[in-house]
């Protein structure tokens, strides 16, 4: 299923199929995702949305059907070479770099940036002074937003489980991200928790197009301006949140994967 | 000297208007002179030949285990085939020495750039693997080497290996004076040592740390996981050549014996006795496991028995190493604080 296209989608994917083995995991998923959206992928479980999400963002190669991100097509090309052209992701576990401190994460994520070698930083060459006043700007910049300015000499892996996915984001955030995929956000997080996770999402969105997979619908309803529905490898409906889950097709898929919806 | 591994993290590029951490190279090269300092006296105090050659043997050793470390404590890999490195290392002197007539110099320096061209081809195949696998295999190869050895007799001397060398020397550092190699082994060891301090602070030994702890978040922002594997590999291998080259002057003769993975797993223990996540940590661990034997006298079965007891209870009680040993020791008595240790 295809919907309304403008003139360059930040992420557009087309008739993508994946199968494992016999399995078919997904089968003839289209959708484009305007720049600038916030856009949610919902399902239940087993639906095949964390599979749509692997291959979005280069992760899963599907076994037909072609994904551009900003206009140029992925198939084939190595996940490092995607993230260095813009596109950021954080993962549901193993979010962090446990054994380092919150500021060495967030160095972690400067990566891509940093152009001195071994020589330049025994040298204090002017590469390593130019990307060392870069990370220290952005770097105060990524704690104040994630608010862990207080925290930068913690350990990740002994931070709350809340804290270390807002220190995810910000990990993505130093890699200077266009595009932001973020798989169950707020999964196993407190109502508080949310409720802070949410404003940082709202905080950074701006001049960012941002996909969200979640099984919490509140946090869909409050962020996506659009999300679509994946019902057993199959792309159900495309429309805002509200719409789209009082949708029968929708209804019936959730009441049968699950009696508390 | 910061050089924790888990708090690696380059002062000088996170320091934000603070004035103290600017001068760190200059006082790490301030600590070079006065570690040199050190050796020069120690050279010369010692008269035992005997003592100073095994001091020496142990700096070479160190380098081994460095080499180690920046594939267990780097990314993360458990190298049991190292010494088919230190192998080549030794090989490479004995044979340009005693086959080709070639000085020891220009020896090494061949063996050093055969070892990193064998790990770039060696690399590329078993690095795709991890864990179990990529130990498994790396040994297996270690195997492939001991057969090679011993039964190319032109080249290797067979079982009996090689030895009756010409006097070693490196320009006019005649390597079988005792002072002399030990005052070469311990400043090629310094040497390395702070190439690796600072290596650990540039983006490389961030990248390394980053696939260390977390591949896949890695690759998320940008760091080509599989190169960095195999650059790690590849700067390790000349440390593992250099070490067993190094050896050379000490053993006096090289056997298959080399490739046994006996001398990787030394090498190991000694970076899990000093600390895997602290670059000096191997070289504390070399230190301790053959000098201390030595000063007391210690059966070889006895000594394998007490260090076997001591690394398992150093795994169990200070994964650290004696590094982190050290450092609760000194935070109980010496009333610093949790934070200033993280500095």
């Amino acid at each position: 299923m295809t919907i309304a296209v403008a003139e360059r989608p930040a992420v557009s994917a087309r008739d993508v199929v994946k199968r494992y083995g016999g399995v078919t995991a997904l089968n003839g998923v289209s959708l484009d995702v305007q720049e600038g959206e916030i856009f949610g992928i919902i399902g239940p479980n087993g639906a095949g949305k964390s599979t749509l999400f692997d291959i979005l963002c280069g992760i899963t190669v599907p076994t037909s059907g072609s994904i551009r991100i900003m206009g140029s097509e992925i198939a084939g090309m190595p996940p490092h070479h995607i993230a260095r052209s813009g596109v950021a992701r954080t993962f549901q576990r193993t979010a962090v770099f446990a054994e380092s401190t919150v500021l060495e994460n967030l160095l972690f994520g400067r990566h891509a940036s940093f152009h001195h070698g071994v020589l330049g930083r025994i040298f204090g060459s002017k590469t390593f002074v130019g990307d060392q006043q870069a990370f220290q700007a952005r770097v105060e910049e990524v704690l104040k937003l994630i608010g862990l300015d207080g925290e930068r000499h913690r350990k990740a892996g002994v931070l709350a489980y809340g804290v270390q996915r807002r220190l995810a984001v910000g990990i993505a955030l130093m890699t200077d991200p266009k595009i932001m995929f973020l798989d169950e956000p707020a999964a196993g997080m407190n109502g508080r928790e949310t409720a802070d996770f949410i404003a940082l999402i709202r905080a950074i969105a701006p001049g960012r197009t941002i996909l969200i997979v979640e099984h919490d619908m509140s946090v869909i309803r409050q962020l996506c301006g659009r999300a679509l529905v994946v019902v057993d490898g199959m792309p159900v409906v495309v429309d805002a949140p509200h719409q789209v889950l009082s949708h029968p097709e929708v209804v019936t898929a959730y009441l049968g994967a699950d009696d508390d919806e | 000297m910061a050089t924790h591994f888990g708090t690696m993290i380059d002062r000088k590029l996170v320091a934000v208007s603070d004035k103290n951490r600017s001068g760190r190279t200059a006082r790490e090269a301030s600590y070079a002179i006065c570690s040199l300092f050190v050796i020069a006296v120690c050279g010369y105090t010692f008269t035992d030949p005997f003592v100073v050659t095994l001091a020496g043997y142990t700096c070479a050793f160190a380098l081994f285990a460095l080499s180690i470390n920046i594939i267990l404590g780097g990314v993360g890999e458990v190298p049991l085939g190292q010494c088919l490195f230190f192998g080549l290392g030794a090989y490479g002197a004995a044979i340009g020495m005693g086959k080709l007539g070639l000085p020891f110099d220009v020896s090494v320096l061949i063996a050093l750039v055969l070892s990193v061209v064998l790990a770039a081809i060696i690399g590329v195949i078993t690095l795709r693997l991890t864990g179990a696998y990529f130990s498994i295999v790396s040994w297996g190869l270690t195997g492939v080497a001991m057969v090679a050895a011993t039964n190319l007799d032109e080249i290797t001397g067979g079982p009996l290996g090689l030895f009756g060398f010409p006097p070693i020397e490196i320009g006019p550092l005649q390597l079988s004076d005792p002072p002399t190699y030990f005052a070469v082994t311990a400043t090629i060891l310094l040497v390395a040592i702070l190439f690796l301090v600072a290596l650990r602070r540039s983006p490389f030994g961030a990248a390394m740390d980053s696939v260390r702890q977390n591949p896949h978040l890695a690759r998320s922002v940008g760091v080509d996981v599989a190169r960095v594997r195999l650059k790690a590999f590849m700067l390790s291998a000349p440390f593992a050549a250099l070490a067993g080259a190094l050896a050379v002057p000490y053993t006096q003769i090289v056997t298959p014996e080399v490739f046994s993975v006996a001398n990787t797993v030394d090498g190991l223990l000694m970076v899990l006795l000093g600390g895997a996540q602290l670059v000096i940590g191997p070289v504390i661990g070399a230190a301790v496991f053959t000098l201390i034997p030595q000063a007391m006298n210690l059966d070889p079965n006895i000594r394998i028995l007490l260090f076997s007891s001591v690394i398992i209870l150093i795994m169990m009680f200070a994964p650290g190493g004696l590094h982190q040993v050290g450092v609760a020791l000194r935070d109980r008595f010496g009333g610093k604080t949790d934070d200033d240790r993280s500095r």
